[in-house]
Protein backbone atom coordinates (compact mmCIF):
# COMPACT_ATOMS: atom_id res chain seq x y z
CA UNK A 1 0.00 0.00 0.00
CA UNK A 2 2.84 2.35 0.88
CA UNK A 3 4.03 2.26 -2.68
CA UNK A 4 0.78 3.74 -3.92
CA UNK A 5 1.13 6.69 -1.60
CA UNK A 6 4.75 7.04 -2.66
CA UNK A 7 3.75 7.20 -6.32
CA UNK A 8 0.94 9.68 -5.66
CA UNK A 9 3.23 11.99 -3.69
CA UNK A 10 5.98 11.66 -6.30
CA UNK A 11 3.58 12.63 -9.10
CA UNK A 12 2.02 15.49 -7.17
CA UNK A 13 5.28 17.03 -6.00
CA UNK A 14 7.26 16.64 -9.21
CA UNK A 15 4.61 17.86 -11.62
CA UNK A 16 3.48 20.56 -9.19
CA UNK A 17 7.07 21.81 -9.14
CA UNK A 18 7.72 21.50 -12.87
CA UNK A 19 4.58 23.37 -13.87
CA UNK A 20 5.47 26.43 -11.81
CA UNK A 21 9.10 26.28 -12.84
CA UNK A 22 7.92 26.46 -16.45
CA UNK A 23 5.69 29.41 -15.63
CA UNK A 24 8.65 31.35 -14.21
CA UNK A 25 10.89 30.41 -17.14
CA UNK A 26 8.29 31.33 -19.74
CA UNK A 27 8.90 35.03 -19.06
CA UNK A 28 12.51 34.52 -20.15
CA UNK A 29 11.30 32.82 -23.31
CA UNK A 30 8.80 35.59 -24.11
CA UNK A 31 10.63 38.82 -23.24
CA UNK A 32 13.20 38.83 -26.07
CA UNK A 33 10.37 38.64 -28.58
CA UNK A 34 7.52 40.51 -26.92
CA UNK A 35 9.24 42.85 -24.46
CA UNK A 36 9.44 42.84 -20.70
CA UNK A 37 6.20 44.64 -20.07
CA UNK A 38 3.42 43.80 -17.66
CA UNK A 39 1.51 42.43 -20.68
CA UNK A 40 3.86 39.47 -20.82
CA UNK A 41 2.91 38.47 -17.29
CA UNK A 42 -0.75 38.95 -18.14
CA UNK A 43 -0.36 36.52 -21.03
CA UNK A 44 1.65 34.02 -19.01
CA UNK A 45 -0.66 33.88 -16.03
CA UNK A 46 -3.91 33.90 -17.99
CA UNK A 47 -2.68 31.20 -20.39
CA UNK A 48 -1.60 28.97 -17.53
CA UNK A 49 -4.99 29.47 -15.85
CA UNK A 50 -6.76 28.38 -19.02
CA UNK A 51 -4.47 25.34 -19.35
CA UNK A 52 -5.04 24.47 -15.70
CA UNK A 53 -8.80 24.59 -16.05
CA UNK A 54 -8.72 22.43 -19.18
CA UNK A 55 -6.51 19.95 -17.34
CA UNK A 56 -8.80 19.88 -14.30
CA UNK A 57 -11.85 19.08 -16.39
CA UNK A 58 -10.02 16.49 -18.49
CA UNK A 59 -8.36 14.90 -15.43
CA UNK A 60 -11.65 14.64 -13.58
CA UNK A 61 -13.44 13.15 -16.55
CA UNK A 62 -10.70 10.68 -17.47
CA UNK A 63 -10.21 9.50 -13.89
CA UNK A 64 -13.84 8.43 -13.89
CA UNK A 65 -13.65 6.80 -17.33
CA UNK A 66 -10.26 5.14 -16.77
CA UNK A 67 -9.42 5.09 -13.06
CA UNK A 68 -5.90 3.78 -13.73
CA UNK A 69 -2.59 5.37 -12.82
CA UNK A 70 -1.06 3.91 -15.98
CA UNK A 71 -3.41 5.96 -18.17
CA UNK A 72 -2.37 9.13 -16.37
CA UNK A 73 1.29 8.13 -16.69
CA UNK A 74 0.88 7.60 -20.43
CA UNK A 75 -0.43 11.15 -20.79
CA UNK A 76 2.48 12.40 -18.68
CA UNK A 77 4.90 10.63 -21.01
CA UNK A 78 3.54 12.65 -23.93
CA UNK A 79 3.78 15.77 -21.80
CA UNK A 80 7.44 15.02 -20.97
CA UNK A 81 8.36 14.66 -24.62
CA UNK A 82 6.67 17.97 -25.37
CA UNK A 83 8.63 19.70 -22.57
CA UNK A 84 11.86 18.24 -23.97
CA UNK A 85 10.95 19.73 -27.35
CA UNK A 86 10.31 23.27 -26.04
CA UNK A 87 13.95 24.44 -26.24
CA UNK A 88 13.99 23.52 -29.93
CA UNK A 89 10.52 24.88 -30.62
CA UNK A 90 10.14 28.20 -28.91
CA UNK A 91 12.50 30.36 -30.94
CA UNK A 92 10.84 29.74 -34.27
CA UNK A 93 7.35 29.95 -32.74
CA UNK A 94 8.07 33.28 -31.03
CA UNK A 95 9.93 34.64 -34.05
CA UNK A 96 7.05 33.74 -36.37
CA UNK A 97 4.31 35.07 -34.10
CA UNK A 98 6.09 38.31 -33.16
CA UNK A 99 6.62 39.07 -36.83
CA UNK A 100 3.06 38.32 -37.83
CA UNK A 101 1.11 39.75 -34.90
CA UNK A 102 1.82 43.43 -34.30
CA UNK A 103 0.13 43.64 -30.89
CA UNK A 104 2.48 42.17 -28.26
CA UNK A 105 -0.44 41.25 -26.00
CA UNK A 106 -2.03 39.09 -28.65
CA UNK A 107 1.33 37.81 -29.88
CA UNK A 108 2.56 36.67 -26.48
CA UNK A 109 -0.83 35.13 -25.69
CA UNK A 110 -0.67 33.14 -28.92
CA UNK A 111 2.91 32.06 -28.28
CA UNK A 112 2.14 30.95 -24.73
CA UNK A 113 -0.73 28.82 -25.99
CA UNK A 114 1.15 27.21 -28.84
CA UNK A 115 4.07 26.29 -26.60
CA UNK A 116 2.38 25.41 -23.32
CA UNK A 117 -1.24 24.37 -23.94
CA UNK A 118 -0.51 20.65 -24.32
CA UNK A 119 2.08 20.04 -21.58
CA UNK A 120 0.57 22.31 -18.93
CA UNK A 121 -2.96 20.97 -19.45
CA UNK A 122 -1.66 17.44 -19.02
CA UNK A 123 0.28 18.40 -15.88
CA UNK A 124 -2.86 19.98 -14.44
CA UNK A 125 -4.62 16.62 -14.81
CA UNK A 126 -2.46 15.06 -12.07
CA UNK A 127 -4.31 16.36 -8.99
CA UNK A 128 -7.91 15.73 -10.14
CA UNK A 129 -6.85 12.36 -11.55
CA UNK A 130 -5.40 11.26 -8.23
CA UNK A 131 -8.42 12.62 -6.36
CA UNK A 132 -10.65 10.66 -8.75
CA UNK A 133 -8.71 7.41 -8.28
CA UNK A 134 -8.63 7.85 -4.51
CA UNK A 135 -12.35 8.45 -4.42
CA UNK A 136 -13.04 5.32 -6.45
CA UNK A 137 -10.58 3.31 -4.39
CA UNK A 138 -12.32 3.58 -1.07
CA UNK A 139 -9.49 2.29 1.04
CA UNK A 140 -7.43 5.44 0.74
CA UNK A 141 -9.61 7.51 2.96
CA UNK A 142 -6.38 9.00 4.29
CA UNK A 143 -5.75 10.96 1.12
CA UNK A 144 -8.40 13.64 1.03
CA UNK A 145 -8.88 16.00 -1.89
CA UNK A 146 -7.50 18.77 0.29
CA UNK A 147 -4.38 16.74 1.07
CA UNK A 148 -3.79 16.06 -2.64
CA UNK A 149 -3.98 19.77 -3.43
CA UNK A 150 -1.75 20.56 -0.46
CA UNK A 151 1.02 18.19 -1.59
CA UNK A 152 0.93 19.43 -5.16
CA UNK A 153 1.00 23.05 -3.97
CA UNK A 154 4.06 22.38 -1.80
CA UNK A 155 5.71 21.07 -4.97
CA UNK A 156 4.68 24.24 -6.80
CA UNK A 157 6.11 26.40 -4.05
CA UNK A 158 9.46 24.63 -4.32
CA UNK A 159 9.45 24.76 -8.11
CA UNK A 160 8.74 28.49 -8.20
CA UNK A 161 11.38 29.55 -5.71
CA UNK A 162 14.16 27.18 -6.70
CA UNK A 163 13.81 28.30 -10.31
CA UNK A 164 13.53 32.03 -9.67
CA UNK A 165 16.14 32.24 -6.91
CA UNK A 166 18.75 29.73 -8.02
CA UNK A 167 18.36 27.89 -11.31
CA UNK A 168 18.16 31.03 -13.48
CA UNK A 169 21.50 32.25 -12.15
CA UNK A 170 23.16 28.88 -12.60
CA UNK A 171 22.03 27.56 -15.98
CA UNK A 172 20.79 28.69 -19.38
CA UNK A 173 17.00 28.62 -19.59
CA UNK A 174 17.02 26.03 -22.38
CA UNK A 175 19.09 23.67 -20.24
CA UNK A 176 16.78 24.13 -17.24
CA UNK A 177 13.81 23.21 -19.42
CA UNK A 178 15.64 20.14 -20.70
CA UNK A 179 16.26 19.19 -17.07
CA UNK A 180 12.57 19.63 -16.24
CA UNK A 181 11.68 17.46 -19.23
CA UNK A 182 14.07 14.77 -18.02
CA UNK A 183 12.47 14.86 -14.55
CA UNK A 184 9.01 14.50 -16.10
CA UNK A 185 10.17 11.65 -18.32
CA UNK A 186 11.88 9.80 -15.48
CA UNK A 187 8.90 10.13 -13.15
CA UNK A 188 6.39 8.99 -15.77
CA UNK A 189 8.56 6.00 -16.74
CA UNK A 190 9.04 4.97 -13.10
CA UNK A 191 5.30 5.17 -12.50
CA UNK A 192 4.56 3.18 -15.66
CA UNK A 193 7.14 0.50 -14.84
CA UNK A 194 5.92 0.09 -11.26
CA UNK A 195 2.54 -0.97 -12.68
CA UNK A 196 0.96 0.61 -9.68
CA UNK A 197 -2.58 -0.32 -10.66
CA UNK A 198 -1.94 -3.85 -9.31
CA UNK A 199 -2.06 -2.37 -5.82
CA UNK A 200 -5.18 -0.39 -6.30
CA UNK A 201 -8.31 -2.51 -6.18
CA UNK A 202 -11.13 -0.47 -7.51
CA UNK A 203 -14.47 -2.11 -6.98
CA UNK A 204 -16.31 -2.31 -10.28
CA UNK A 205 -19.41 -0.31 -10.85
CA UNK A 206 -21.82 -3.15 -10.01
CA UNK A 207 -20.56 -3.78 -6.50
CA UNK A 208 -20.54 -0.08 -5.65
CA UNK A 209 -23.12 1.43 -3.30
CA UNK B 1 -31.35 50.21 9.35
CA UNK B 2 -28.00 49.26 10.83
CA UNK B 3 -27.32 47.17 7.75
CA UNK B 4 -27.70 50.23 5.52
CA UNK B 5 -25.33 52.18 7.74
CA UNK B 6 -22.63 49.56 7.33
CA UNK B 7 -23.13 49.48 3.58
CA UNK B 8 -22.84 53.27 3.40
CA UNK B 9 -19.62 53.17 5.44
CA UNK B 10 -18.23 50.45 3.20
CA UNK B 11 -19.12 52.40 0.06
CA UNK B 12 -17.53 55.57 1.38
CA UNK B 13 -14.43 53.57 2.33
CA UNK B 14 -14.33 52.06 -1.15
CA UNK B 15 -14.67 55.56 -2.60
CA UNK B 16 -11.53 56.63 -0.75
CA UNK B 17 -9.72 53.60 -2.05
CA UNK B 18 -10.61 54.28 -5.64
CA UNK B 19 -10.14 58.03 -5.42
CA UNK B 20 -7.54 59.42 -7.84
CA UNK B 21 -4.12 58.00 -7.15
CA UNK B 22 -2.56 61.37 -6.48
CA UNK B 23 -3.24 61.45 -2.77
CA UNK B 24 -0.83 64.35 -2.42
CA UNK B 25 0.70 63.48 0.89
CA UNK B 26 -0.01 66.59 2.86
CA UNK B 27 2.46 69.28 3.80
CA UNK B 28 5.45 67.14 2.85
CA UNK B 29 7.15 68.22 -0.34
CA UNK B 30 5.54 65.41 -2.29
CA UNK B 31 3.75 66.70 -5.36
CA UNK B 32 2.49 63.39 -6.64
CA UNK B 33 2.40 59.78 -5.60
CA UNK B 34 0.77 57.04 -7.60
CA UNK B 35 1.12 53.90 -9.63
CA UNK B 36 1.51 53.28 -13.31
CA UNK B 37 1.34 49.80 -14.77
CA UNK B 38 5.10 49.50 -14.29
CA UNK B 39 6.15 51.54 -11.31
CA UNK B 40 5.25 53.20 -8.10
CA UNK B 41 6.12 56.80 -8.86
CA UNK B 42 6.68 59.65 -6.45
CA UNK B 43 7.43 63.22 -7.43
CA UNK B 44 8.92 65.41 -4.75
CA UNK B 45 10.54 68.76 -4.52
CA UNK B 46 13.43 69.93 -2.35
CA UNK B 47 14.13 73.59 -2.84
CA UNK B 48 14.40 74.07 -6.57
CA UNK B 49 15.16 70.39 -7.25
CA UNK B 50 12.27 68.31 -8.45
CA UNK B 51 12.67 64.52 -8.66
CA UNK B 52 10.76 61.61 -10.15
CA UNK B 53 11.37 58.59 -7.94
CA UNK B 54 10.62 55.03 -8.97
CA UNK B 55 9.92 52.26 -6.50
CA UNK B 56 9.38 52.38 -2.80
CA UNK B 57 12.97 52.85 -1.73
CA UNK B 58 13.04 56.53 -2.23
CA UNK B 59 16.76 57.05 -2.26
CA UNK B 60 17.62 54.82 -5.16
CA UNK B 61 16.15 55.35 -8.55
CA UNK B 62 15.46 58.86 -9.49
CA UNK B 63 15.65 61.44 -12.13
CA UNK B 64 15.80 65.07 -11.11
CA UNK B 65 15.78 68.54 -12.62
CA UNK B 66 16.75 71.91 -11.31
CA UNK B 67 13.66 74.04 -11.92
CA UNK B 68 15.67 77.21 -12.54
CA UNK B 69 18.38 75.55 -14.61
CA UNK B 70 16.74 72.55 -16.29
CA UNK B 71 19.92 71.83 -18.25
CA UNK B 72 22.11 71.43 -15.14
CA UNK B 73 22.83 67.78 -14.37
CA UNK B 74 21.92 66.92 -10.79
CA UNK B 75 23.12 63.36 -11.22
CA UNK B 76 26.53 62.58 -12.55
CA UNK B 77 25.41 59.82 -14.91
CA UNK B 78 23.19 62.05 -16.98
CA UNK B 79 26.07 64.37 -17.83
CA UNK B 80 28.41 61.40 -18.35
CA UNK B 81 26.19 60.09 -21.13
CA UNK B 82 26.88 63.24 -23.15
CA UNK B 83 30.47 62.02 -23.44
CA UNK B 84 29.00 60.09 -26.36
CA UNK B 85 29.49 63.30 -28.35
CA UNK B 86 33.24 63.08 -27.75
CA UNK B 87 33.19 59.94 -29.89
CA UNK B 88 30.62 61.10 -32.44
CA UNK B 89 30.61 64.91 -32.37
CA UNK B 90 28.97 65.12 -35.77
CA UNK B 91 26.04 62.88 -34.76
CA UNK B 92 22.83 63.83 -36.54
CA UNK B 93 20.48 61.18 -35.17
CA UNK B 94 20.36 59.86 -31.61
CA UNK B 95 17.98 57.31 -30.08
CA UNK B 96 17.41 57.49 -26.32
CA UNK B 97 15.77 54.54 -24.58
CA UNK B 98 14.26 55.62 -21.27
CA UNK B 99 12.69 59.04 -20.69
CA UNK B 100 12.36 59.50 -16.92
CA UNK B 101 11.86 63.15 -16.06
CA UNK B 102 13.15 64.16 -19.47
CA UNK B 103 16.45 65.76 -18.44
CA UNK B 104 18.37 64.40 -21.43
CA UNK B 105 15.80 65.48 -24.07
CA UNK B 106 15.73 68.92 -22.40
CA UNK B 107 19.50 69.30 -22.84
CA UNK B 108 19.14 68.25 -26.47
CA UNK B 109 16.34 70.76 -26.96
CA UNK B 110 18.33 73.62 -25.44
CA UNK B 111 21.85 72.90 -26.67
CA UNK B 112 21.78 70.35 -29.48
CA UNK B 113 18.82 71.47 -31.58
CA UNK B 114 20.51 70.25 -34.78
CA UNK B 115 20.38 66.63 -33.57
CA UNK B 116 17.31 64.54 -34.33
CA UNK B 117 16.51 62.85 -31.02
CA UNK B 118 14.14 59.91 -30.86
CA UNK B 119 13.12 59.02 -27.31
CA UNK B 120 11.54 55.64 -26.51
CA UNK B 121 9.77 55.16 -23.18
CA UNK B 122 7.81 52.08 -22.17
CA UNK B 123 5.54 53.70 -19.60
CA UNK B 124 2.88 56.12 -20.92
CA UNK B 125 2.33 57.45 -17.42
CA UNK B 126 5.97 58.57 -17.17
CA UNK B 127 5.47 60.68 -20.29
CA UNK B 128 2.37 62.29 -18.80
CA UNK B 129 4.16 63.12 -15.55
CA UNK B 130 7.26 64.41 -17.36
CA UNK B 131 5.07 66.83 -19.32
CA UNK B 132 3.04 67.86 -16.29
CA UNK B 133 5.77 68.28 -13.67
CA UNK B 134 9.10 68.53 -15.50
CA UNK B 135 8.38 70.88 -18.35
CA UNK B 136 9.10 68.12 -20.83
CA UNK B 137 7.96 68.75 -24.37
CA UNK B 138 8.72 67.31 -27.77
CA UNK B 139 10.07 70.11 -29.97
CA UNK B 140 10.31 69.98 -33.76
CA UNK B 141 13.17 67.68 -34.64
CA UNK B 142 12.59 65.39 -31.65
CA UNK B 143 10.11 62.57 -31.36
CA UNK B 144 8.79 60.31 -28.63
CA UNK B 145 7.54 56.74 -28.98
CA UNK B 146 5.80 54.78 -26.24
CA UNK B 147 7.11 51.23 -26.63
CA UNK B 148 9.44 48.64 -25.17
CA UNK B 149 12.98 49.62 -26.24
CA UNK B 150 13.87 46.27 -27.76
CA UNK B 151 10.53 45.97 -29.53
CA UNK B 152 10.95 49.44 -30.95
CA UNK B 153 14.43 48.82 -32.34
CA UNK B 154 13.32 45.53 -33.82
CA UNK B 155 10.29 46.95 -35.62
CA UNK B 156 11.76 50.26 -36.74
CA UNK B 157 14.39 50.14 -39.44
CA UNK B 158 15.74 53.60 -38.62
CA UNK B 159 19.47 54.00 -38.01
CA UNK B 160 21.25 56.30 -35.59
CA UNK B 161 24.72 57.69 -34.95
CA UNK B 162 24.34 57.10 -31.23
CA UNK B 163 21.96 54.89 -29.27
CA UNK B 164 21.70 55.73 -25.55
CA UNK B 165 20.37 53.13 -23.13
CA UNK B 166 19.02 54.70 -19.97
CA UNK B 167 16.41 52.16 -18.97
CA UNK B 168 18.38 50.66 -16.10
CA UNK B 169 18.04 51.35 -12.43
CA UNK B 170 19.95 50.30 -9.37
CA UNK B 171 17.42 47.71 -8.27
CA UNK B 172 15.80 46.47 -11.47
CA UNK B 173 16.84 46.18 -15.06
CA UNK B 174 14.82 44.95 -18.02
CA UNK B 175 16.85 41.79 -18.56
CA UNK B 176 15.95 41.44 -22.23
CA UNK B 177 17.86 44.67 -22.88
CA UNK B 178 21.16 43.37 -21.50
CA UNK B 179 21.87 40.42 -23.76
CA UNK B 180 24.22 39.71 -26.62
CA UNK B 181 21.26 39.29 -28.97
CA UNK B 182 19.92 42.68 -27.94
CA UNK B 183 23.30 44.37 -28.44
CA UNK B 184 23.54 42.81 -31.89
CA UNK B 185 20.15 44.32 -32.69
CA UNK B 186 21.41 47.69 -31.39
CA UNK B 187 24.54 47.42 -33.54
CA UNK B 188 22.39 46.72 -36.60
CA UNK B 189 20.56 50.01 -35.98
CA UNK B 190 23.76 52.09 -35.92
CA UNK B 191 25.15 54.03 -38.83
CA UNK B 192 28.70 53.32 -39.93
CA UNK B 193 30.96 54.07 -36.95
CA UNK B 194 28.01 54.66 -34.61
CA UNK B 195 28.24 54.14 -30.86
CA UNK B 196 26.16 52.77 -28.00
CA UNK B 197 26.10 54.57 -24.66
CA UNK B 198 24.74 52.75 -21.62
CA UNK B 199 24.28 53.98 -18.10
CA UNK B 200 24.55 51.54 -15.17
CA UNK B 201 25.96 51.20 -11.67
CA UNK B 202 29.58 50.05 -11.37
CA UNK B 203 29.50 48.21 -8.06
CA UNK B 204 27.68 44.98 -8.89
CA UNK B 205 28.67 41.80 -10.67
CA UNK B 206 26.16 42.80 -13.31
CA UNK B 207 28.58 45.53 -14.39
CA UNK B 208 31.33 43.00 -15.15
CA UNK B 209 28.87 40.78 -17.00
CA UNK B 210 27.65 43.72 -19.04
CA UNK B 211 31.21 44.70 -19.99
CA UNK B 212 31.87 41.10 -21.05
CA UNK B 213 28.66 41.08 -23.08
CA UNK B 214 29.50 44.37 -24.82
CA UNK B 215 32.96 43.00 -25.63
CA UNK B 216 31.38 39.96 -27.26
CA UNK B 217 29.59 42.24 -29.75
CA UNK B 218 31.67 45.44 -30.17
CA UNK B 219 35.31 45.85 -31.11
CA UNK B 220 35.92 48.77 -28.75
CA UNK B 221 34.45 49.11 -25.27
CA UNK B 222 35.18 52.04 -22.93
CA UNK B 223 33.90 52.82 -19.47
CA UNK B 224 33.43 56.20 -17.85
CA UNK B 225 33.64 55.86 -14.10
CA UNK B 226 31.76 58.34 -11.97
CA UNK B 227 33.82 60.36 -9.49
CA UNK B 228 30.95 61.71 -7.39
CA UNK B 229 28.68 58.67 -7.66
CA UNK B 230 28.60 54.93 -8.21
CA UNK B 231 27.50 55.43 -11.79
CA UNK B 232 29.33 54.15 -14.81
CA UNK B 233 28.70 54.72 -18.48
CA UNK B 234 29.75 52.22 -21.12
CA UNK B 235 30.56 53.48 -24.60
CA UNK B 236 30.99 50.86 -27.32
CA UNK B 237 31.74 51.05 -31.00
CA UNK B 238 33.03 49.04 -33.91
CA UNK B 239 35.37 51.71 -35.12
CA UNK B 240 38.86 50.79 -33.97
CA UNK B 241 40.02 54.44 -34.22
CA UNK B 242 38.06 55.41 -31.11
CA UNK B 243 40.66 56.26 -28.53
CA UNK B 244 40.36 57.64 -24.99
CA UNK B 245 43.48 59.79 -25.39
CA UNK B 246 41.85 61.72 -28.23
CA UNK B 247 38.82 62.62 -26.14
CA UNK B 248 40.39 65.68 -24.53
CA UNK B 249 41.27 67.09 -27.91
CA UNK B 250 37.77 66.44 -29.07
CA UNK B 251 36.40 68.24 -26.02
CA UNK B 252 38.61 71.18 -26.90
CA UNK B 253 37.36 71.19 -30.48
CA UNK B 254 33.79 71.27 -29.20
CA UNK B 255 34.50 74.28 -27.03
CA UNK B 256 34.60 72.24 -23.84
CA UNK B 257 30.91 72.45 -23.03
CA UNK B 258 27.50 71.18 -24.03
CA UNK B 259 25.28 73.62 -22.18
CA UNK B 260 26.36 73.27 -18.56
CA UNK B 261 28.09 69.92 -19.08
CA UNK B 262 31.87 70.13 -18.76
CA UNK B 263 33.28 67.89 -21.48
CA UNK B 264 36.86 68.06 -20.16
CA UNK B 265 35.69 66.65 -16.83
CA UNK B 266 33.77 63.90 -18.58
CA UNK B 267 36.69 63.04 -20.89
CA UNK B 268 38.91 62.52 -17.84
CA UNK B 269 36.66 59.73 -16.55
CA UNK B 270 37.23 57.47 -19.53
CA UNK B 271 38.99 54.15 -19.04
CA UNK B 272 39.47 50.90 -20.83
CA UNK B 273 37.78 48.55 -18.40
CA UNK B 274 39.82 45.64 -17.13
CA UNK B 275 38.44 42.22 -17.92
CA UNK B 276 36.86 40.69 -14.85
CA UNK B 277 37.54 37.02 -14.40
CA UNK B 278 34.58 34.69 -14.65
CA UNK B 279 32.19 37.43 -15.76
CA UNK B 280 29.53 35.69 -17.87
CA UNK B 281 28.33 36.90 -21.27
CA UNK B 282 24.58 37.45 -20.94
CA UNK B 283 22.40 35.90 -23.64
CA UNK B 284 18.66 35.52 -24.15
CA UNK B 285 19.13 31.95 -22.95
CA UNK B 286 21.38 32.58 -19.96
CA UNK B 287 20.43 35.77 -18.25
CA UNK B 288 20.68 36.17 -14.48
CA UNK B 289 20.99 39.97 -14.88
CA UNK B 290 18.74 40.90 -12.00
CA UNK B 291 20.38 38.38 -9.68
CA UNK B 292 23.87 39.63 -10.58
CA UNK B 293 22.68 43.15 -9.88
CA UNK B 294 22.16 42.22 -6.25
CA UNK B 295 25.64 40.74 -5.85
CA UNK B 296 28.20 43.36 -4.99
CA UNK B 297 31.73 42.98 -6.31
Amino acid sequence: MQIVYFVFVLLLVSFGAVVMSLEILSSNLMSPYFGGSIYIWGSIISSFMVHFSLGYVAGGYLSRRFPKVSVLAAFLLVCSLWVLAIPFLYQSVCEFLSENIADVRLGSLAAMNVIFLVPVSIMAMVSPYIIGISAAWRRTSGLTAGMVLFISTVGSFAGTNITAFYLISLFPVSRIIMGLGMICLTVSLIVLLLRIDRWIGIPDANSRG
Amino acid sequence: MRGYGIIVILLVGLGFFLAPQALAAGGDNILYEGDSIYHHITIRQDGKERCMIFGRRRDLRQTCIDLEMPDAAIFEYSSMMFAGFLFRPEAKAVCLIGLGGGYIPTVFRMHLPQVRLRTVEVDPHVEKLARQYFGFSVPAGQSLTIDDGRQFLKKSQERYDQIWLDAFNSDYIPAHMTTKEFLKLVRSRLNEGGIVVQNLFCDSKFYDAQIATFRSVFAKVFAFEGQRSGSCVIVASDRPASDPAGLRKQAERMGGWIGRIDLYAEAAKCKVPSAARKAPVLTDDYNPANLLLMEKK
